[in-house]
């Protein structure tokens, strides 16, 4: 198990700082980008009433989480963030997914992703918040009960980030380090396959829609 | 020949991962037990939402879950960090 902890780093020096870029997870998240935009070609290709295979998956995605975001948010708003909540759930998908596949990981298990997804999604939630409400009244959420509650209001708000990003990330590395040592146990060629179809593809499914519901929830609490 | 030194920092941190993982895990265990009831008493009474009800029984699990999670990522700190 000596290769547990240990990832590929390419390591450039430049104006006295070093840059670290984990290679292999650039490369996943590479292949899930362009896997994504294949899907998303063939889908829209051949459009028709009767839909095809692809075509009928896409509407799938797209009909529930509209459905999703229009009962959390309101119509109008809808129609503008719906698109940004499917493309992450299904972004998130495919990440978790793509470690089913030899010699593919998952994006997910390097928490410089989720960290990056976490402060995407509060970025976009507070700059919905100060543009629905407008400035003063997004100030005046932060004294909310009374005036002295607003640094605990502040810290509340930093870590649903960290809370965030670490549920994913936690996941689906503890999923791939069971398999790990599952695997050398004796029985390995039996207990591994349910347990990488467990893992992976269901709490792999659940910890994506988890991780974009709650984006949606504080986007909408921002709003409200 | 006494545990001194490293040793004793290796020691303690396996010690303390497990630890961590072994209290760490009965608060979420609690929970998701009292959410998977709580939905099972709703879909009795009301079978027709049984959709609704179950998918948010998965969000409020994996919510709860989370700090098992945090327990865990503290055991693999103290396991292959220290």
């Amino acid at each position: 198990m000596e290769e547990l902890g240990k990832i590929h780093q390419l390591v450039v020096t430049a104006f006295g700082y070093e840059l670290r870029f984990n290679l292999e997870v650039i490369s996943w998240t590479w292949i899930v980008i362009i896997c994504l935009l294949i899907f998303g070609y063939i889908a829209k290709r051949n459009r028709s009433i009767v839909p095809g295979i692809f075509q009928n998956i896409g509407e799938l995605f797209i009909e529930q989480f509209y459905g999703l975001t229009e009962d959390a948010l309101d119509k109008r708003l809808a129609r503008k963030y719906a698109p940004l909540i499917c493309a992450l759930f299904m972004f998130l998908l495919f990440c978790n997914i793509l470690g089913i596949f030899p010699h593919l990981g998952e994006p997910t298990s390097d928490l410089n992703t989720t960290l990056s997804m976490g402060i995407m999604g509060f970025v976009i939630a507070h700059y919905v918040g100060i543009r629905e409400k407008g400035f003063k009244a997004y100030i005046k959420a932060y004294f909310q009960p009374i005036f002295f509650m607003m640094p605990l209001n502040v810290i509340g708000e930093l870590s649903k980030v960290i809370s965030i990003s670490f549920r994913l990330f936690g996941n689906i590395m503890g999923g791939d380090i069971i398999v790990l040592v599952v695997s050398y146990l004796t029985l390995s060629l039996v207990l591994p396959p349910f347990l990488i179809g467990f893992f992976f593809i269901f709490i792999g499914a659940i910890q994506a829609f988890v991780f974009t519901m709650l984006t949606l929830v504080y986007i909408s609490v921002q709003v409200k | 020949m006494a545990i001194e030194g490293a040793e004793l920092v290796k020691a303690a941190s396996l010690l303390g991962a497990g630890l961590a993982m072994g209290l760490g895990a009965i608060g979420p265990g609690v929970g998701e037990g009292l959410v998977g009831s709580k939905a099972c008493e709703a879909i009795g009474k009301n079978p027709g939402e049984a959709g609704l009800l179950t998918r948010t029984m998965l969000v409020g699990q994996a919510v709860s879950e989370s700090t098992g999670i945090y327990s865990l990522v503290v055991a693999l700190l103290l396991l292959f960090v220290v």
